[in-house]
């Protein structure tokens, strides 16, 4: 493999991260609104999360790439192939999360509430100061684990064209007529990309054990 | 709505995909179940091998599950065997989950209380029977809500095969609106079919569950 | 005596991390004997009753089963583990922490070893399970599931369990150690059925009033040596050693 397909790779690489990257980061956030309004059990606005909640949990990320990215022509959105691929993984990735925060709030110990209005504490002000920034050190794991999953995942992108770490081997393949190399170079990448989360989650693990929730 | 209608007229194409889904699914996981619990088994014992097998399931949770259908799909015909892409496919979901359905197993052993298998190594089990009547079922009644997981990871795998030009379900989807300009119809068909699929593997779990709540196994 | 045995232990020695835990152990125990053995936590009693079915291995030493070597073969190379599983079907064992099966129910814990290590009839091992659920007084409980058992409970179908091999050779570890009070008494009783129906057994135990009445031999185990080794009577009335008669006035 010359130097110019490690340029391809490398390039390839860099799409699957800036897409991935961005889906991640709107779906942290996205997913902890999602959690956030069903806590508040509003009577409608409840149904139609859990229903897109289990919708994106059950849909494929391959099916769903290739409904944002034909059908919003029809509906009269006309969106690049890039945005779409965000579209989907955000999407995707925020009903996992929104899971990962509920069940930290859900395990979070009644006790602490107790604790707090016991002191004059008023609601809003306990889960700004003490139930928020727990959550946010027990979900990480859950979170950076879900982050492992999209990159896992990220190669559906690939279906409608885009040319990410996966796409890419196919482009060097038809230059260099040897499919292994590429395909061997990739996996190497992707495991080198989550090798790191797998740190970073083992990191998070022990910050949120510290908590001892 | 003549959309729907048109749709309707299509539906063997949508039947095929959803059976080769099903087919697809069903068979990779019970080979690749079968094979995880072989896996875990062999990961106990220590010998070289054990070693060798480690490392695959560990590269197998660190890669993508389509690059490992790349692998034996475009990668395989450089060594000189050509596979089909559905077989490549089969193969490639049942290594992938083996692997994992193995780590699932092996992480719930560690927890499982030593009195259990001294008590059967006492009246003389040994080797692959204490697993398989000791061990094993114990483990697998444990782990049931993550066998879940993996079970609709692995469903949702299945629509990666698209891109490997196998004609399941999510390649049905993309022919026909191809063909009939009705993307949104035959999505919304698809992603519902995938829902039905997903609900039924709930509650098909839900309901295994029953077995080990019986035997007093809480949080099952 | 002529007949061979049930136990033979010789200078068995075994140590942990460097700590000395079993120096030279020598104790024979004949058939129909039942042997008690006593001492403080750390003593190396349960060490010693694990080694005699393998469950720890011995540093030094050799243990007979029924005349049987164990855990070495006639070469004197480590025995393989089809031979070891061969001789421990032949030993049965009781442990402090029941150890029943939980996705088998109290019948099927009792058959399942019969069936599948030694190779009897279902219907045979149904009858077997049966008959010793009778004996231990669990025969209601046949098809319940160890979860909804109470300690005694379950440490009486452990016992049917453990008998159902016809074994050479009782151990029992700490049986009623893991027992609230109450339930003790109840295992105790069982116990005490089966030494007077001429089973061999070896128990490591803190309850005296068992000991003094259904054992044949008290042994004395003190930081790894065996310090006194005598009749119940003699044990109890008029011990030797300095450090027992400390242990019988606490105890």
């Amino acid at each position: 493999m010359n130097g110019q397909a490690w340029l391809l790779l490398l390039e390839g690489a860099w799409t699957t991260l800036w897409i991935s990257g961005i889906a991640i980061a709107i779906g942290v956030v996205l997913g902890l609104g999602v959690a956030l309004v069903r806590m508040a059990r509003i009577p409608f606005v409840d149904q139609v999360l859990v229903l897109y909640v289990s919708l994106a949990r059950a849909t494929p990320l391959v099916t769903l790439v290739l409904f944002i990215f034909l059908t919003a022509p029809t509906l009269g959105m006309g969106l690049d192939r890039n945005t779409a691929a965000i579209l989907a993984l955000t999407l995707n990735t925020a009903a996992f999360n929104a899971e990962v925060w509920r069940a930290a709030f859900l395990s979070f110990s009644r006790d602490q509430r107790e604790a707090a209005l016991a002191c004059g504490m008023t609601g809003p002000t306990f889960f700004r100061r003490i139930m928020l920034p727990q959550m946010f050190t027990s979900s990480l794991p859950g979170l950076v684990n879900e982050m492992s999953f999209i990159i896992k995942s990220s190669p559906a992108i690939a279906v409608i064209g885009i040319v990410d770490l996966t796409r890419v081997t196919n482009r060097i393949t038809a230059v260099t007529y040897e499919p292994l190399p590429p395909i061997l170079a990739a996996a190497l990448f992707y495991m080198l990309i989550i090798g790191v989360l797998i740190r970073v989650q083992a990191i998070a693990e022990r910050k949120a054990n510290r908590l001892a929730m | 709505m003549s959309e729907w209608a048109i749709i309707w007229d299509a539906r063997q194409a949508f039947l095929d995909g959803f059976l080769n889904t099903l087919l697809l699914f069903g068979l990779s996981i019970s080979v690749a179940f079968a094979t995880g619990c072989l896996f875990a088994f062999w990961l106990e014992r220590r010998n070289p091998l054990t070693w060798l097998l480690r490392g695959f399931i560990d590269c197998m949770r660190m890669l993508p599950f389509l690059i490992l259908a790349y692998l034996l799909y475009y990668g395989l015909p450089s060594l000189g065997l050509r596979l089909d892409a559905w077989t490549a496919g089969l193969i490639a979901l049942i290594i992938y989950y083996a692997a994992y359905f193995g780590e699932v197993l092996r992480g719930a052993r560690l927890v499982l209380p030593a009195g259990q298998v001294e008590a059967a190594k006492a009246y003389g089990f040994t080797g692959f029977r204490l697993y398989r009547r000791i061990v094993l079922p114990q483990l697998v009644i444990k782990t049931r809500p993550l066998m879940g997981n993996l079970l609709i990871l692995a469903l949702k795998d299945t629509a990666f095969l698209t891109i490997i030009t196998v004609r399941e379900l999510t390649a049905a989807a993309n022919s026909v609106q191809a063909t009939y300009f009705i993307p949104m119809e035959a999505f919304v068909v698809v992603i519902a079919l995938y829902w039905l699929i997903s609900i039924c593997l709930e509650l098909a779990l839900k309901w295994a569950g029953r077995f080990g709540a019986k035997r007093g196994f809480e949080h099952v | 005596m002529s007949e061979v045995p049930a136990v033979r232990i010789e200078r068995l020695s075994k140590s942990f991390d460097g700590v000395e835990v079993l120096r030279d152990i020598e104790l024979t125990v004949n058939k129909g004997e039942v042997v008690s053995v006593l001492g403080s936590s750390g003593s190396g009693k349960s060490t010693m009753l694990r080694c005699i079915n393998w469950l720890e291995e011995p540093d030094r030493g050799s243990i007979y089963i029924a005349g049987e070597r164990i855990g070495v073969d006639a070469s004197g190379r480590k025995m393989s583990n089809w031979a070891l599983a061969a001789l421990r079907a032949r030993t049965g064992m009781v442990f402090q922490g029941f150890n029943l099966w939980p996705h088998f129910t109290v019948l099927q814990n009792i058959i399942e070893s019969p069936v599948q290590v030694k190779g009897m009839r279902k219907d045979e091992a149904r009858t077997l399970a049966l008959a010793l659920l009778e004996k231990v007084g669990m025969e209601h409980k046949a098809d319940a599931y160890p979860y909804t058992l109470s300690g005694g409970q379950k440490q009486r179908v452990a016992i049917a369990r453990a008998l159902a091999m016809s074994p050479e050779v009782m151990l029992f570890d700490e049986p009623t150690s893991a027992l609230d009070p109450e339930r003790v008494g109840e295992v105790l009783q069982v116990m005490k059925t089966l030494s007077a129906e001429g089973y061999t057994m070896i128990v490591v135990t803190h309850e005296m009033e068992f000991a003094r009445a259904v054992s044949d031999q008290v042994v004395f185990l003190e930081k790894g040596r065996i310090i006194e080794k005598a009749d119940p009577v003699t044990f109890f009335t008029n011990p030797t050693t300095e450090r027992v008669r400390r242990f019988l006035e606490l105890a």
